[in-house]
């Protein structure tokens, strides 16, 4: 990992999963590897850590399992997105958004705008 | 929801297969990024280790993703429940008394309950039963009378309130088929009935108004106990054909076992075809049916009553002679008319039961309050260790959980036990207990008790903890912490509640046992010992007169007679104290006509043969018994008791007298009365001798020879200690005719036993409910007594030490327990005599408030405890103040 990556904030790492599945099924090495790709390689994400969130967002019914066969020809468990992850995504990526713009215009404000 | 019970029914039922897929994920993982950092230049060994170190703990984080699916409750629970059980192990004594308490009083409760349910909640079978009404004519001195044909005919075709009018009468024809000529109690019952009821048979069909009709094949339905008990369940009896009465029959379905009516036995039932009887239209026939229907939807029952007493009033007007007597309706709903003698009885075995089970879980919680205490060391080192309140809170209520859950299963066995038991000790009057089955409603009585018990158990020393300051037992080692306090005067108040309760029940006992002593000496009238009875019918077609029955007795009473042992023998037409057996007329004084037709007096009436009264042992008080000679060729005689002298002829001997007996369908006859016996209690032990007006056999009216065909007791008074002559009997009868059906040969004295056996269940089983909370209360109070001395073992040896004599130090502890007993035995009474209205029916000759039963039960509750007080004491006796003073 290079030397600019950040740590996840916490709660992230579902929105992050979340997104990374909603552009297709992937296994877990994969959803790695895509949120390491959206994020341009600057988030850093504790490897095992990943299946724990993934196990509590299937649990929530925000995403499903299937079993399949990865690209090295080994079989793999496919997480998929369920139309309440969709839903959840929407939400959560508002949620988002907005929070970044309250914080952002917060930290930009100077004396003399107050 | 869904996708959360889905993944915790799949971490439940297929843990190995998730934990395979799991590992097999996270190595799938493993080997993908493997190759992915060989491609990138790594030789092979060195991709595997820099794999294994980006992912981390693969053991963590298997352990947290199992966390993820949820559920983690259940292993949370499981744990407690294996840390309990080995708790539970390290006490056995206290786990045994607790776990054994529990099932004798849930047991008991469930016992109880069982009977309640089959003989109270259980559905009648009935459709919408709540419509059914229970019909009785209704006299001045008695609400529950019976109807004549005509009159029923009248109320069925006149009435609009009804949807239908059935009615019903008693037959106790005798049964033969291939096996035992036996006499069965059954009714006679007009065909539209069931449709009426709604009732479906069990197998076959039930009675169809088609069978009411005149020239219908004879057919018949029989109950379940029969069924099973004559023809053991098979089904094949259907179709068959059985013989009653000498009159061949058609069997044409089984009743189901929850049918019942009120106050008549349904071993077979027969279409009472009363278009055809010859009584259709004599409107001063016998009086003998019994009415029952059910209200057209939106009638209430007040307005059945009035349209059927307007009908009742036109009927009065158009036969005024008739309906004398007759002054109005009794209509009752039926279920609960099915029910009304036992209702009370049952209600209140199932209070005590539960009382008991109550004492018992007090008593329960007071020993875990104690092991609570005793443990607080132990749970204070948790708390440190980082157990949360919660947690130990769930530990504890665990731990009375499991003794619940124990103590509960065992109780569904004592429960069949117990049940066994009961059987044998219930009165053979309770309707529907034959057929007695565990269902539904006793598995969730049974949990609820559990449920109830695991909590009472449980939510006291858990309650106790919440308010305890932990660290302070901690350091003080667990003895004279707040806790202490407020655990001790909870058990105080646990214990003080026991001694109410038990009090409760010992009055109740009380208040039973001196009605059953009151009941039982009372005099029946008769001497009871030494005599044998034998009940019998004669067949129907054999026996159509008088003569014949005459015939009948000339042949057997010589041979009876000449038996060893025999001193004499007497016939008598219903025995005094047979169950459900009435039969009484009106009769007048020619000089003295009642000034209203409805004061006709009305007295008991008996058949009898000459020697009845010596063989009974009634003693003749003016004139003289019957004899042989008073048959059909002399003037008609009669003998009355004394209550109907007393009552009818106060100003002068009845001897020599006439009275107009109304005893047939036609005119009321005269008879003279040439003898007076004493009176006889013919009902029951508890009511006063009613009038009796007995007739000799041989001057019997031809009109009454059905009722003595359908109902005839020989009475035999033997030498004592004679040994049992009951094949002699059955010989010397069936040798005389063998197609009479001979009933049960039973000495007097068990048919007075009989008359009491409904008192006699309530009293055994309360008395031992509460000899039992009295046990259980004793023992409380022993508990927290001890309990108390043990706590303060130092002080009670500062005090020796500081020249305290052991005779203050007892002062001391039974003031303590005084106190506890006091306030117990006045919470106690207060309750008692709250409740004393619930048992008021059930008193005889004593009030329900009766003074003597309470002081009595409360010297006995004092006593008792007061010998706890004292073995629990000698302990503080024994105190050494040197060694109480080092314990430290």
């Amino acid at each position: 990992m290079s030397d600019e990556s950040a740590e996840l904030l916490p709660g992230t790492l579902d929105l992050l999963i979340l997104k990374a599945v909603s552009l297709g099924p992937l296994h877990g090495y994969a959803v790695l590897r895509r949120i390491e790709q959206i994020s341009g390689g600057k988030l850093l994400i504790e490897q095992g850590a990943l299946y724990p969130a993934l196990f509590r967002l299937v649990r929530q019914g925000l995403l499903k399992t299937e079993w399949g066969t990865s690209e090295n020809n080994r079989r793999a468990k496919f997480y998929e997105m369920t139309a309440r992850g969709r839903k959840r995504l929407r939400e959560e990526t508002n949620w988002w958004n907005q929070s970044v713009a309250a914080v952002t215009s917060a930290l930009r404000a100077r004396p003399q705008e107050i | 929801m869904s996708a959360y019970l889905r993944s915790l029914g799949r971490r439940f039922f297929q843990r190995a297969k998730i934990d395979n897929e799991l590992a097999e994920e996270l190595r799938a993982h493993l080997e993908l990024r493997r190759a992915a950092l060989e491609r990138s230049g790594l030789n092979a060994a060195e991709a595997e280790r820099q794999a294994r170190i980006e992912f981390g703990s693969t053991e963590r984080f298997k352990a947290e993703c199992r966390e993820e699916l949820g559920g983690n409750w259940i292993d949370n629970v499981i744990q407690d429940v294996r840390f309990s059980a080995r708790t539970l192990r390290k006490s056995p004594a206290f786990f045994a008394v607790a776990v054994l308490t529990l099932a004798l009083g849930i047991g008991a409760t469930l016992s109880a309950f069982s009977v309640v349910n089959a003989v109270l909640l259980r559905p009648f079978g009935f459709s919408n039963p709540q419509t059914l009404l229970w019909i009785y004519s209704q006299r001045i001195d008695n609400p529950r009378t019976n109807f004549s044909l005509p009159e029923y005919c009248d109320y069925r075709d006149q009435n609009i309130s009804f949807e239908g009018l059935g009615a019903i009468a008693s037959y106790n024809p005798s049964i033969s088929d291939s096996g035992e000529p036996e006499r069965v109690q059954g009714v006679r019952i007009t065909a539209n009935t069931f449709a009426i009821l709604g009732l479906r048979p069990l197998l076959g069909r039930t009675l169809i108004p088609a069978d009411d009709k005149n020239g219908a094949e004879p057919v018949a339905m029989i109950s379940y106990g029969l069924w099973s008990r004559r023809y053991a369940k098979n089904p094949d009896v259907i179709g068959g054909s059985v013989n009653l009465n000498g009159e061949s029959r058609q069997i044409v379905g089984i009743l189901p076992g929850s049918f019942a009516l009120p106050n008549l036995d349904t071993d077979v039932v027969i279409p009472m075809q009363p278009e055809s009887d010859p009584r259709r239209n004599s409107r001063n026939s016998v009086n003998f049916l019994r009415m029952v229907g059910r209200l057209k939807p939106h009638v209430t029952a007040l307005q059945a009553h009035a349209e059927l007493d307007s009908i009742r009033q036109n009927l009065h007007r158009q036969y005024p002679d008739v309906y004398t007597g007759k002054i109005g309706l009794t209509m009752l709903p039926l279920t609960e008319e099915i029910v009304d003698n036992v209702r009370a009885v049952l209600l209140s075995i199932l209070c005590a039961a539960g009382a008991l089970l109550l004492i018992g879980c007090t008593n329960l919680a007071g020993i875990s309050l104690s092991r609570a205490g005793a443990r607080q060391r132990e749970l204070a080192v948790r708390t440190a260790l980082g157990a949360t309140r919660r947690q130990l809170a769930r530990l504890l209520l665990v731990e009375s959980a499991i003794i619940a859950v124990v103590g509960g299963s065992l109780g569904v066995f004592v429960e069949i036990f117990g049940r066994r038991a009961l059987l044998r000790l219930v009165p053979t009057d309770l309707p529907r207990i034959q057929t007695f089955a565990i269902d539904w409603k006793v598995f969730a009585f049974a949990s609820v008790m559990t449920l109830i018990a695991a909590l009472a158990c449980g939510l006291a020393p858990a309650w106790l903890l919440s308010r305890t300051d932990l660290r302070d037992a901690h350091v003080s080692g667990g003895r004279g912490s707040a806790g202490g306090g407020m655990q001790s005067r909870l058990r105080t108040w646990l214990v003080a509640g026991q001694i109410a309760l038990a009090l409760v029940l010992l009055a109740n006992a009380g208040l039973l046992f001196r009605s059953f002593v009151r009941v039982s000496s009372e005099q029946p009238g008769f001497d009871s010992a030494n005599v044998l009875t034998i009940r019998f019918s004669l067949p129907q077609v054999t026996y159509t007169d008088r003569a014949s029955i005459v015939q009948f007795y000339e042949k057997l009473q010589p041979r009876l007679a000449a038996l060893p042992g025999i001193q004499s023998a007497g016939l008598v037409s219903i025995l005094p104290l047979a169950p459900k057996s009435i039969s009484f007329i009106h009769f007048t004084r020619p000089d003295r006509p009642p000034s209203k037709p409805e004061d006709t007096p009305s007295t008991n009436y008996r058949i009898v043969s000459p020697d009845y009264f010596r063989a009974m042992g009634i003693p003749l008080l003016g004139g003289r018994y019957f004899s042989e000679e008073d048959d059909g060729d002399r003037p008609p005689v009669a003998i009355v008791s004394s209550v109907l002298a007393k009552n009818h002829f106060p100003d002068r001997s009845p001897i020599g007298q006439r009275v107009m007996i109304d005893d047939n369908d036609a005119e009321p006859r005269a008879v003279e009365i040439v003898g007076i016996v004493g009176a006889v209690k013919q009902t029951n032990l508890e009511t006063p001798a009613r009038p009796d007006l007995y007739l000799p056999l041989r001057q019997a009216h031809k009109d009454g020879v059905p009722f003595l065909r359908n109902s005839t007791y020989w009475v035999l008074r033997t030498s004592p200690n004679i040994p049992t002559l009951e094949p002699q009997l059955r010989g010397e009868i069936h040798h005389v005719d063998p197609g009479v059906a001979v009933g049960d040969v039973r000495p007097m004295a068990d048919v007075m036993k009989a008359a009491l056996a409904s008192r006699r269940f309530s009293l055994l089983l309360i008395g031992s409910f509460a000899a039992a909370a009295l046990f259980l209360a004793a023992a409380g109070l022993y508990a927290v007594i001890s309990y108390g001395i043990q706590q303060r073992t130092r002080e009670i040896g500062v005090r020796l030490a500081l020249g305290a004599t052991r005779g203050r130090i007892l002062g001391m502890i039974f003031k303590e327990g005084a106190v506890l007993l006091t306030a117990g035995v006045a919470a106690g009474l207060a309750i008692a005599l709250m409740l004393a209205k619930l048992v008021a029916n059930q008193m005889y000759g004593v009030s329900e408030h009766d003074p003597f039963s309470f002081a009595i039960v409360s010297l006995i509750l004092g006593i008792v405890s007061l010998v706890a007080c004292w073995i629990a004491s000698r302990r503080a006796l024994n105190v050494d103040p040197v060694t109480a003073l080092r314990c430290e």
